[in-house]
């Protein structure tokens, strides 16, 4: 099994599996703690919609995902903002609009294109060296704006209102939460696939929520189960012969489940432990 | 000890706000002085909250003025708005949140601090005076949804402390407490005002718990029905204009509204 590793397409497609792991799983902590699961879920299919559109009017298809990711996130935050509609009420109006027209792009096209349905399905061992380095590159950014905002995007998840009334710029913070959360959603497109993507977000920082009260413990262990999960994925995935995508989605889920039954939070539930 | 005139820190000038169609305070004239400790009361949806969050700079009036700091309040920019320590009701708040107690109280210094700045040892140092002077400072390391509800509010109250404010502002922080911790919050509250000569607006509907201790009550129905001294609002003629009749119960110089948080 070892020789798998010599190969250049097995380790273009770890190294894009651990930077989309650890990308998706450190943004996670905020989205969980935010309350953001549905607009990730939604801005995955947005961004897919950019994808078919660049593909039939042939621009870059992943910039594009990057116009339609982020608008959706931010006509979503504004109407939760002007107190038009619930976050989640405009997310799935967007949602399936989005999902729509990627349809009607699709079918559009003249011939079938594989490429496509890699996004939407996910393929991770296929990406390319310029692939490679567009996923590096936002992630890179992604990964620097999370740093240089941590105590302000940690005091808007706490308490928005809270932390704008004590002179955060948080209306702003939270923009720019959104827009990581789309930027997220891009650099893993490829990867697990619009489907799926938003799973990889999810699922480790619930998991890691389930073990700790820490937000450090959180951030770290949701980074590692990410990585851990991504990696270990990409590896089943090619031994067995079976798509990727679902493979490292599957084994985060069952990793979760695990961290259900070993919670310490549920542990304290149920043996009646004062609150 | 009598106490010479004060500048005012908030200044409304026949400031109404609310909502296109909606009015949640109507015509609100009132000075605070600094230093001054302000209990404002009145029924469910009587546009205490609104008043709050106006002081905050989050809503600004539709009609007149409203002065923080000499400011207009809808030109509160950030390092104002760090002057105003603030404890929110019970309740919005996730207290499950994976946060420790010291890592909520350094919340405080956040606003104080600006973007791209990282707390340093004198942050540290003041969140941990912040913790000292509510008594919590062993439970610095303790993950903040293992304390109990006073705990808890001792902790929100360090937090707005280590924005080293100059006015509190409480949005009832004795409501889900039970009645010997609602006296320990209270007293802790008035000491801090006492020992900091903070200005202290507390939002309450627990008027006899407060009466004794703050300087002068505020009472609201949509427009200030009554403000001054404890014992000149809490007549029974004033009371039942806004609570009703059968709410206000006189016995001698004692009145006294029946607890109408409980009653609905």
């Amino acid at each position: 099994m070892l020789e798998l590793f010599a190969y250049d397409f097995m380790q273009r497609s770890l190294l894009a599996a651990a930077m989309v792991g650890g990308l998706c799983s450190l943004i996670g902590v905020f989205v969980v703690l935010r309350g953001l699961a549905f607009v990730g879920a939604g801005t995955s299919h947005a961004a897919f919609a950019g994808v078919t559109l660049g593909y039939l009017i042939g621009w870059p298809p992943l910039l594009l995902a990057v116009a339609f990711g982020v608008a959706t996130v931010w006509i979503t935050g504004w109407l939760e903002e002007q107190g038009r509609m619930k976050l989640d009420v405009s997310i799935g109006i967007l949602y399936t609009a989005t999902m729509a027209l990627a349809i009607v792009f699709i079918g559009l096209m003249k011939t079938y294109n594989a490429e496509v349905y890699g996004y939407l399905f996910g393929s991770v061992l296929s990406v390319t060296g310029e692939e490679l380095l567009l996923i590096g590159g936002l992630a890179a950014l992604v990964l620097g704006l999370l740093i240089a905002f941590w105590k302000e995007l940690l005091f808007i998840a706490f308490d928005q209102e809270m932390a704008e009334a004590s002179g955060v710029p948080a209306r702003r913070i939270f923009f720019l939460l959104l827009t990581l959360v789309a930027l997220t959603v891009v650099v893993a497109l490829k990867t697990v696939g619009a489907i799926l993507v938003f799973a990889m977000i999810l699922i480790p920082a619930s998991t890691a929520y389930q073990l700790t009260h820490s937000l450090t413990a959180l951030t770290l262990y949701s980074v590692i189960i990410g990585t851990a999960t991504a990696l270990t994925g990409v590896v089943v995935s090619t031994v067995w012969d079976i798509p990727s995508g679902p493979s490292i989605v599957l084994l985060a889920t069952a990793v979760f489940f695990f961290s259900l039954v070993i919670s310490p939070k549920r542990l304290r539930i149920s043996s009646g432990h004062p609150r | 000890m009598p106490r010479g005139p004060r500048p005012p820190i908030i200044r409304f000038d026949h400031a109404s706000f609310g909502f296109p169609g909606v009015t949640a305070l109507e015509d609100i004239t009132l000075s605070i002085e600094a230093g001054e400790f302000i209990g404002v009361i009145g029924p469910n949806g009587s546009g205490k909250t609104t008043l709050c969050r106006a002081v905050l700079g989050l809503l600004a009036p539709i009609k007149g003025q409203l002065h923080i700091f000499d400011c207009a309040c809808q030109e509160l920019r950030c390092h104002h708005r760090a002057k105003i320590g603030y404890l929110p009701q019970k309740g919005v708040v996730d207290r499950d949140f994976p946060v420790t107690v010291f890592e909520t109280v350094m919340m405080g210094r956040y606003g104080a601090l600006g973007l791209f700045h990282r707390p340093g040892p004198e942050d540290r140092r003041i969140a941990l005076e912040s913790l000292a002077l509510v008594a919590m400072e062993r439970h610095k390391d303790t993950a903040l949804g293992h304390l109990s509800g006073g705990q808890q509010q001792r902790v929100f109250i360090a937090r707005a402390l280590a924005q080293q404010p100059k006015v509190l502002l409480l949005d009832e922080p004795t409501t889900g407490l039970d009645l010997p911790m609602q006296h320990n919050v209270i007293e802790l509250i008035q000491h801090l005002h006492e020992t900091l000569g903070l200005t202290v607006l507390l939002i309450t509907h627990d008027i006899n718990m407060i009466r004794s201790r703050v300087d002068r009550l505020v009472l609201l129905k949509t427009r200030l029905h009554a403000a001054g001294p404890p014992a000149d609002v809490l007549k029974p003629n004033i009371l039942e204009q806004v609570y009703g009749k059968g709410m206000v119960i006189s016995d001698k110089d004692l009145v006294i509204v029946e607890d109408y948080h409980h009653s609905h």
